[in-house]
């Protein structure tokens, strides 16, 4: 492993890439402070692609497993969703991310999405399933909303009312670290 | 009692002269109330247009549900105003067959109530009207599209938000469809009260919330002003149909501009002929004036006998003008518009305030510009009978006292016509600048043929005699006719500037189908899909790849920015930026510093280059040979600057970027593209198209922007037309105007040809001599004015207008051309009286 890979490798769409947020902002940057305030000096890759879906997602992670990150974040979805993509194949393209990763020697932490009530009961609940049902047949541990308490409050959103604010991203990077905690060891041991 | 009859004789002694002076007013009258009325009339096009565009006189809108406490004010602000509103709702839903396998699609669902929508129509596939009972109670209206997609039809059943809807009729085109907005699939109408019934508009969920409003034109302006308040630190917003965002509004708007300015244009061109028609009345007058004053009259009884006649003239000819007017409203615009894009639906009719305005100008001007000489009156002296030149007495305060009056009355007219204080001032200076400018430049042009006079050619000699003789008509005609030839020249020019901007590319190659997320690995299949079911002729599809890069530093000559830190306290230089690649470049691009690569750089090179945009270069002083480090996808990349671009955005067909890179380095990172391509023309083959790129590429979303290109072609297409149509009506008036100022020099040159005749010239030489003087005059007149015109042009593209300018030398040259021919054809035939026929008769009559 080179010296300088990263500890943890965030692969998502705007709300990892932090649209509308100066960098320090986003909630990758406050995870690499935390970790830094931890004492664990490995940096945080932000693999985030505006307008991203499950689908680009999988053709990029072979240029992020490059950098051999020791903890994959799967934060992707939010655009599938918007667009109404088929939920079969946002099930196939995180599948594919997940034994990528895996199989590149990360450890895959998938971060779950809703999909908007708009989308009608049918989608949003097999949209839910997917994360869950892969999460179980991985075994991979889950972020169950990623935005959880931040998606729908206009005092944690921008204007457009999708994009976190600086205090939501404050939120959405408590949401991970929480889901990060356990696996620091990790981060520790291969630095 | 005395002034009555001799009104009343003059009047009748005159008759035939007098018709002529009526019809010159009657044309410039004419001219006035059909363009105002056309132009009110196109306005009106121009209101309704922008109307069915929102669908609504203002539309609320919000991206979230209105608090109960803000619906409570808007409710109290519309009954307020005396509107009328209906809600809507606009959201991306998930749709599909009842049947358990059937397939399922994303379309963008809209939900109304009755009453929507207030303007423009709903248009049903058969002709079928619409009617809100189609969607009550389960019903649903959906675009074709949607209808092949999921091989559903009018009858058959469909699942949204859980519930079932039956389709009842399929869409042609709806009113209030957001131009250029992002549509994510077909659309879907189905009726509020069903909606509500559904989830779909929950905590959480993407609508947005509408409240169309339909209100009395008056109070509208203040009702938008109060909403605007009441929303200040809301997420509601509110936008009247005057206010149009995108580019169709920045269009309408300048149409607008240009014919209020047009608008003011013809009123002066008309007060012009007026003018110049009272002016020569006047002067023709003047030996009467010494006979009257011979047996006794009193200054002031001629002067109300001579005012007098101009007022019954005056009115006569406007009124004479106002049915004019009426012939040409409802010919000319059906003659023009014959063959135009159907489904233009402008109503042309005279207006009454076009009317009184008309009637009014027509009677003022020739009523200021006959009062001044006619003030000389008091002054002319019984040996004006006996000796012919004109005597100078010095001005008297009454005189300037009148003139004053006149140049205020003049200010006064103008500001109204022009609607405002600032802009009537700046056109009066612009004219009075104009005028003096034409002025000197006609003494400086009259000076300059002056050696012509020792022509040996007695038709040269004598016609710039002619224009050189002090009292000679050379300056007056040159200054109507050159600002006459100014405004027709500097009208058409703007048009011609106005109308290129309206380019918008609406030809039958532009595409109209657009892709998003397309990953490079599926590009050629993609590609393939699109150019096995285009039609014959369409260009090949543009499949364009992009990634995104964020700055991260900057070493250069002038910028130098160590860390990210730095480049985000340059602003939007740390934001995501959207680069492509590519070996040479687009079609709308120009290198304007440094040189753009040719080919694809080594792929080892630690260094690549790229190519910025020119707002990047000034906005951040970035200059070629600087260094840029960009992060791309999370890898940093360092790239030399080796030239700037200039983009014209106006025409995107090949997209606009900030950052392009030489290929070589970047290609090696994951990218995907974005594709725009022309469709099949056939409906069924764009809808499986559409089948097969999902089938093919479920993650590619295909926008179909036919629809919408559609209504923003027949909008662009109205304006064009309207904009054409009173171009050229300010042409046509002007030229008869024009003509009419020329005629009335006759009657000062009538007396010299006859005089000239009995000397013994023959009439091959005299009209000789009088196609060289007036074809000299219309020379300077044209240049002059023409001259003028580009300058006009120019200021106004530029600053009122705020469309690029473009010098239009064919267009300059032909009027030239044109005013000379026209100015010596029009002086000889109005002489032609006094050509064939014996002078004895002209010398008994002067």
């Amino acid at each position: 492993m080179p010296a300088d890979a990263p500890g943890i490798a965030m692969l998502g769409d705007s709300l990892t890439a932090g649209l509308g947020l100066d960098t320090p902002d986003t909630y990758p940057s406050l995870i690499e402070g935390r970790l830094r305030a931890e004492g664990i000096a490995r940096g945080v890759l932000n693999a985030g692609v505006s307008g991203d879906t499950s689908a680009g997602g999988l053709r990029r992670l072979p240029w992020v497993m490059e950098t051999h990150p020791t903890i994959l974040l799967v934060a992707l979805g939010g655009n599938d969703a918007l667009r109404g993509l088929p939920v079969a194949d946002l099930r196939r393209n995180l599948a594919a991310i997940i034994e990528g990763g895996q199989q590149g020697g990360a450890l895959v932490i998938l971060a779950g999405m809703e999909a908007p009530p708009n989308n009608g009961p049918e989608y949003t609940s097999a949209f839910r399933e997917v994360y869950r049902d892969l999460a179980r047949e991985y075994d991979v541990p889950l972020i169950p909303f990623l935005l959880d308490g931040v998606a729908g409050d206009p005092a944690l959103n921008q204007v457009d009312g999708i994009h976190p604010n600086p205090e939501g991203a404050r939120r959405v990077a408590d949401v991970v670290w929480r889901a990060l905690t356990p696996h620091l060891s990790r981060l520790r041991s291969s630095s | 009692m005395f002034v009555g009859r001799m009104i009343q004789r003059e009047l009748r002694s005159s008759w035939r002269r007098l018709v002529f002076f009526f019809i010159c007013i009657a044309i410039g009258v004419g001219a006035i109330v059909t363009l105002r009325s056309v132009i009110h009339s196109v306005r009106q096009a121009f209101a309704g247009e922008a109307r069915t565009l929102i669908a609504a006189d203002a539309v609320i809108s919000s991206n979230r549900e209105f608090p109960a406490e803000l619906t409570t004010r808007i409710t109290a602000r519309l009954a307020e105003a005396g509107a009328q509103s209906t809600r809507s709702v606009e959201l991306a839903t998930m749709v599909r067959g009842e049947a358990a396998e059937s397939r399922t699609r994303m379309v963008e669902l809209k939900a109304v109530e009755d009453g929507f929508p207030y303007y423009g129509r709903m248009t049903l596939a058969g002709g079928q009207p619409y009617d809100f009972r189609l969607l009550a109670n389960g019903g649903a209206i959906v675009r074709p599209e949607l209808e092949a997609q999921l091989g559903l039809g009018v009858g058959d059943r469909i699942v949204i938000g859980g519930r079932s809807f039956e389709i009842r009729a399929l869409l042609d085109a709806e009113p209030g469809r957001r131009l250029g907005a992002f549509s994510l699939g077909p659309r879907v109408f189905v009726s509020m009260a069903d909606l509500e019934q559904t989830t779909l508009v929950s905590f959480g969920s993407r609508a947005t919330h509408q409240r169309l409003v339909r209100v009395p034109d008056a109070a509208l302006d203040a009702l938008v002003t109060a909403l605007r308040g009441d929303f200040t630190d809301t997420f509601a917003r509110i936008r009247s149909y005057k206010a149009q965002e995108d580019d169709i509004g920045e269009d309408f708007e300048r149409a607008e501009n240009y014919l209020s300015l047009v608008g003011l244009v013809i009123v002066i061109l008309g007060g012009i002929g007026v003018s110049s028609v009272t002016r020569v009345f006047v002067q023709q007058k003047i030996k009467a004036i010494a006979v009257l004053k011979c047996v006794g009259a009193r200054s002031s009884q001629l002067l109300a006998i001579y005012l007098a006649q101009v007022v019954v003239l005056g009115l006569l000819g406007s009124l004479m003008g106002v049915a004019l007017a009426w012939v040409t409203v409802h010919t000319v615009p059906g003659l023009l518009l014959r063959g135009a894009t159907p489904g233009v639906t402008i109503n042309y009719g005279l207006t009454p305030s076009a009317v009184s305005q008309g009637v009014s100008i027509g009677l003022a001007v020739s009523l200021l510009f006959a009062v001044v000489p006619l003030l000389d009156v008091r002054h002319v002296k019984p040996s004006r009978l006996l000796r012919d030149d004109s005597v100078r007495e010095p001005r008297d305060w009454w005189q300037l006292a009148a003139i004053a009056g006149v140049a205020v009355a003049l200010v006064v007219l103008t500001i109204w016509q022009a609607g405002s204080w600032r802009i009537g001032l700046v056109v009066i200076v612009g004219l009075l600048a104009t005028a003096g400018t034409l002025h000197v430049a006609g003494l400086v042009m009259v000076r300059a043929i002056t050696p012509l006079a020792r022509s040996r050619r007695f038709a040269v000699r004598h016609a710039v005699l002619q224009l050189a003789r002090p009292g000679s008509q050379a300056r007056i005609v040159l200054l109507a006719v050159g600002l006459g030839s100014f405004f027709i020249v500097g009208v058409r020019a703007l048009q011609e500037n106005l109308l290129q901007q309206f380019a918008l590319d609406v030809s039958t190659e532009a595409p109209d189908m657009f892709l998003i997320d397309v990953q490079s690995d599926q590009v050629d299949a993609v590609r393939g899909a699109i150019r096995s079911v285009q039609d014959a002729g369409s260009p090949e599809p543009r499949l364009i790849p992009v990634l995104r890069a964020r700055v991260t530093g900057v070493e250069g000559r002038e910028l130098q920015l160590e860390r990210y830190e730095d480049v985000r306290e340059r602003g939007s230089l740390a934001r995501e930026y959207t680069v492509t690649f590519r070996p040479a470049l687009e079609r709308n691009e120009q290198v304007i510093q440094g040189t753009f690569w040719s080919d694809a750089g080594p792929a080892d090179a630690e260094v690549t280059d790229v190519s910025i945009e020119e707002s990047v270069a000034l906005r951040f002083g970035i200059a070629p040979g600087d260094l840029m480090r960009f992060d791309v996808l999370g890898r940093p990349m360092t790239a030399r600057v080796t030239s700037v671009r200039r983009v014209n955005w106006g025409d995107s067909r090949a997209g606009g970027f900030m950052f392009v890179f030489r290929p070589g380095v970047i290609d090696k990172a994951p990218h995907g593209a974005i594709g725009f391509f022309k469709g099949p023309v056939d409906d069924k083959a764009r809808a499986r198209l559409q089948a097969t790129l999902v089938q093919l590429a479920p993650n590619v979303s295909v926008i179909d922007g036919r629809e919408i290109l559609q209504a923003v072609k027949g909008v662009v297409g109205n304006v064009t037309l309207a904009v054409t149509v009173v171009g050229s009506l300010v042409v046509m008036s002007g030229l008869l105007i024009l003509i009419g100022a020329v005629s009335m020099t006759k009657f000062r040159r009538v007396y010299e040809a006859a005089i000239f005749k009995t000397l013994g010239a023959g009439r091959p030489l005299m009209t000789a001599v009088l196609t060289v003087e007036y074809g000299l005059l219309g020379l300077l007149a044209g240049t002059i004015g023409a001259g003028a015109a580009v300058g006009l042009t120019w200021g106004i593209s530029r600053f009122a207008l705020d469309i690029p300018f473009r010098a239009l030398p064919g267009l300059t040259g032909g009027a030239i051309l044109a005013t000379t021919v026209l100015v010596a054809v029009v002086g000889v035939a109005s002489s032609w009286d006094v050509l064939t026929r014996k002078p004895l008769g002209t010398l008994r009559g002067e």
